[in-house]
C-alpha cells in the first residue's frame, strides 16, 4: 500500500488557511466535539467574541444540514460511506473566517437547493430579515430541511452566499456551500 | 404540579420550571440533535400549568446560543405565553444577553418586536 501524502495534504491545509477540517459521517457527538474545537481554536486564533459566536453558529447550521441530509431515512443516496459522509472545513482568509461544507446530494433536490439559495444571494439585508421572520412564523416542520438554516448563515454573512452543485451521474451530485463571515 | 428540572448537556439547555412561583428559566446551549424532542416536554409542561394553574408565569432565558431550530420552538413558546398574556394571565419574559455583543442583542430585539406581552432584554454578567 502506498503511504499516505500527509505533506501535501498539510500544504493543501496551510496554503488554504484550512485551520479545521472533518471528512467522514457527521453524528451528533462529532458535531459537539468540533463545535467545542472550533471555538477554543478562534478564541486561541484571538477572534473577537462576536465574531466566534457568528462562526460558531455558522458551523452548527452546516454541519446539523449535513448531518441531517446524509442520514436521512428516505434518503436514496447510493449505498457506498462517502455518499452518507460531509466535509467541512473552517478556514482563516486575512481578515475573514470562511465557513464551507459540502455533501453528496440527489440530483432531484438540486432544483430546490437552487430556489433556496439564488435568492438569498441577491437579497439586501432588510429583505433577509423579512425572509428571516416570515420562515421562523411558518409552523414547525420536523423535516422542513435547510430553510432558515441557510437564511441565518447568509445574515451573518459578510459576503453573498456562494454555493456549487457538481454533478457526478445521472442521480447523483456533489453540492457546496461557502459562508465568508 | 412537580417541579419541571432538565440538565444542561453540551448541546441542550437547562430547564427549570418550579411551578410554586411560576418562574421557568431556560439556559446555556441550544442546538440538540433534535429540537422537537428536547422541546416538546417543555412545551407540554407550560401548558399543562397553564391550564391547571392561575397564577403568574415569568419565563428567564439566558441561553448564550441557540441554533435556528431551537429559535422556532422558543418563538413557539413565546407565542403561547402571549396568547395566554392576551387572556388576561400575567406573564413577564426577561432575556439576558451578553452586554458586549451588539449582535446578540439585536437578534434579541428583533424577536422581542412581535410581541406585546412584558418582555424585557437585559445584560446579563459575563465571565
Amino acid at each position: 500500500m502506498e503511504s499516505f501524502d500527509l505533506f501535501s495534504l498539510r500544504h493543501t491545509f496551510e496554503s488554504q488557511g484550512i485551520m479545521i477540517s472533518f471528512n467522514g459521517l457527521f453524528s451528533h457527538s462529532v458535531i459537539e466535539q468540533l463545535g467545542e474545537a472550533v471555538k477554543k481554536h478562534l478564541q486561541s486564533d484571538d477572534a473577537p467574541k462576536d465574531r466566534i459566536k457568528e462562526v460558531f453558529s455558522v458551523f452548527v447550521e452546516q454541519a446539523q444540514n449535513l448531518k441531517n441530509y446524509t442520514t436521512r431515512d428516505d434518503t436514496e443516496l447510493p449505498e457506498d460511506k462517502s455518499s452518507h459522509s460531509g466535509t467541512l472545513i473552517i478556514a482563516r482568509n486575512n481578515d475573514n473566517y470562511i465557513v464551507s461544507s459540502g455533501n453528496v446530494v440527489r440530483n432531484e433536490d438540486e432544483q430546490l437547493l437552487r430556489e433556496r439559495l439564488d435568492p438569498l444571494i441577491t437579497a439586501d439585508k432588510d429583505a433577509l430579515k423579512k425572509m428571516y421572520k416570515k420562515r421562523l412564523r411558518e409552523p414547525i416542520n420536523e423535516n422542513e430541511g435547510a430553510g432558515l438554516g441557510f437564511i441565518s448563515m447568509a445574515r451573518k454573512a459578510t459576503k453573498p452566499l456562494h454555493y456549487s452543485i457538481r454533478r457526478y451521474d445521472d442521480t447523483n451530485s456533489f453540492f457546496t456551500i461557502e459562508v465568508i463571515i | 404540579m412537580e417541579r419541571l428540572e432538565i440538565e444542561q448537556s453540551k448541546s441542550t439547555p437547562f430547564v427549570r420550571f418550579d411551578p410554586g412561583s411560576g418562574m421557568l428559566e431556560i439556559g446555556g446551549e441550544s442546538y440538540p440533535e433534535n429540537s422537537h424532542e428536547f422541546f416538546s416536554p417543555v412545551i407540554e409542561w407550560i401548558e399543562q400549568y397553564l391550564s391547571e394553574e392561575e397564577k403568574s408565569l415569568s419565563f428567564i432565558v439566558t441561553l448564550t446560543y441557540m441554533n435556528t431550530s431551537s429559535t422556532k420552538y422558543m418563538i413557539d413558546i413565546l407565542d403561547r405565553l402571549e396568547q395566554a398574556h392576551d387572556k388576561g394571565r400575567e406573564i413577564s419574559i426577561e432575556w439576558y444577553c451578553d452586554g458586549d455583543n451588539e449582535r446578540e442583542m439585536d437578534t434579541v430585539e428583533e424577536l422581542r418586536e412581535d410581541f406585546e406581552m412584558p418582555f424585557e432584554v437585559k445584560t446579563r454578567e459575563v465571565e
